[in-house]
């Protein structure tokens, strides 16, 4: 489904329109179901939060500004907020070891859904392949898996400033890279 | 705030894009995000920034592999947002439409749960319907109260419901001048179940409408209240067919 279909969908749904706001579940909860399942790996946990995120939409729908965002990336970020708030909302050190957030730069794209990957996904893997393998995967892990940059430190046995230069280092040169700039 | 040139992580970065990308990426603290989500209402320069290192961002998304929901969690959010999908949504019109008016009362959630417990100690209005029984004592323990809203969370009236009594009072809205033929029908929703009528409502001044009490019975805080238009004699379905203008949570008055 197009962006624009999606946003005309998100439109009914600012009317009240609960049959369009079903089909716009239909279309997008698979992807904002599996963000949070990411964050937040305990089913229940991350059933309730995807409940949280569609009330919130039910709601908000007419705050939704097409010039800002794409319909998906609209929804994608309320989801990957309300999970990251429900993580952050709980004690510390229920997170993924560190090998497993070195396995996660190495997936690659996920084979579902029979997608090719699209234009702009192939060029953000394209700038985060120019970046040091440590500091891709750092930039992964925070934005897969919600852990913050303290987290991110003491997993990988570095200073927190260090932590933060390299992921911020990394982001502005992937910018850089998408801008065709030298980075 | 000011940091040292060197706490960004680089060079030349200001504070501003350093916050902005550590709330896209979603890196920050608890305090840190509570913090952030201060300044994107007020900071527009800080909103522009986010939502650039969100666009940046997004494509990652399709990395994440899609998880289908089980199917009880959207039967919770349509329990939560509406009592039932609308197969053939009516058009508004009417009186109960004109939320410009309702909202002219100026009654905000809390003023409106106020009201709704206040309308609990009215002196009883004429029933709208006389009662099969004699009134029995009032019994506040099973008093409930709700605040109504509108898809968008607005607040748009008040009920009380006595269980003793067997009446439900809403709070003052306005006089129904709607077109003939629709007519208000009060539901309530509990867990997961269909929603239950408890009748066609006239929503005027201060009027209690007779329930019988069997149908008010066991209900408990949580159970959510809605309104729908329906023809007049209420849904033929049993069911709601029309669109729903309000919807809220009871909670123990």
């Amino acid at each position: 489904m197009s962006a624009a279909e999606l946003a005309v969908l998100l439109a009914r749904v600012a009317d009240g329109d609960a049959a369009a706001f079903q089909a716009f579940y239909g279309r997008t909860s698979p992807k904002l179901f599996g963000i949070i399942l990411r964050i937040l790996p305990e089913r229940p946990e991350a059933e309730d939060v995807l409940q949280e995120v569609y009330v919130t939409l039910w709601r908000k729908a007419a705050t939704f500004d097409p010039a800002r965002a794409s319909p998906i990336t609209w929804v994608a970020t309320i989801a990957r907020n309300r999970a990251i708030d429900r993580l952050r909302a709980r004690p510390v050190g229920r997170h993924a070891p560190v090998e497993e957030a070195y396995d996660l730069a190495d997936d690659g794209p996920a084979p579902d859904a029979g997608l090719a990957l699209s234009q702009e996904a192939q060029r953000l893997h394209a700038a985060l392949a120019t970046l040091e393998p440590r500091h891709a995967a750092a930039i992964r892990a925070c934005y897969f898996e919600g852990v913050t940059y303290d987290e991110l430190a003491l997993r990988e046995g570095v200073p927190v400033g260090t932590l933060k230069s390299w992921v911020r280092r990394g982001l502005i040169r992937m910018r850089g890279a998408l801008q065709g700039e030298a980075a | 705030m000011s940091l040292p040139p060197d706490s960004h992580g680089l060079e030349g970065l200001t504070a501003l894009e350093a916050e902005a990308m550590d709330f896209a990426l979603g890196a920050g603290s608890r305090a840190e995000r509570k913090a952030a989500e201060l300044r994107l209402l007020s900071d527009p320069a800080f909103r522009d920034a986010v939502a650039r290192w969100q666009a940046l961002l997004s494509p990652l998304d399709h990395d994440t592999p899609e998880q289908a929901p089980p199917a009880a969690v959207w039967q919770a959010i349509a329990a939560d947002v509406t009592p039932a999908p609308l197969k053939a949504p009516v058009k508004a019109e009417g009186w109960w439409h004109n939320i410009g008016l309702w909202r002219a009362l100026g009654l905000g959630g809390t003023a409106l749960a106020g009201l709704a417990a206040a309308l609990l100690v009215l002196p009883a209005a004429p029933l709208a319907q006389a009662p099969t029984e004699a009134p029995a004592a009032p019994t506040p323990a099973a008093a409930l109260v709700a605040t109504l809203v509108d898809g968008e969370g607005r607040p748009l009236l008040a009920a009380a419901l006595d269980a003793g009594r067997g009446e439900v009072r809403f709070a003052p809205v306005a006089a129904p001048d709607g077109p003939a033929g629709r007519v208000p029908e009060l539901w309530v929703i509990e867990g997961n179940n269909p929603p239950r009528s408890l009748g066609v409502i006239d929503i005027a001044a201060g009027a209690a409408h007779a329930i019988p009490r069997a149908r008010l019975a066991g209900l408990k805080p949580g159970a959510v209240l809605a309104i729908s238009i329906e023809p007049v004699g209420g849904s033929p379905t049993g069911a709601p067919t029309g669109p729903v203008i309000a919807t809220g949570a009871l909670s123990a008055a």
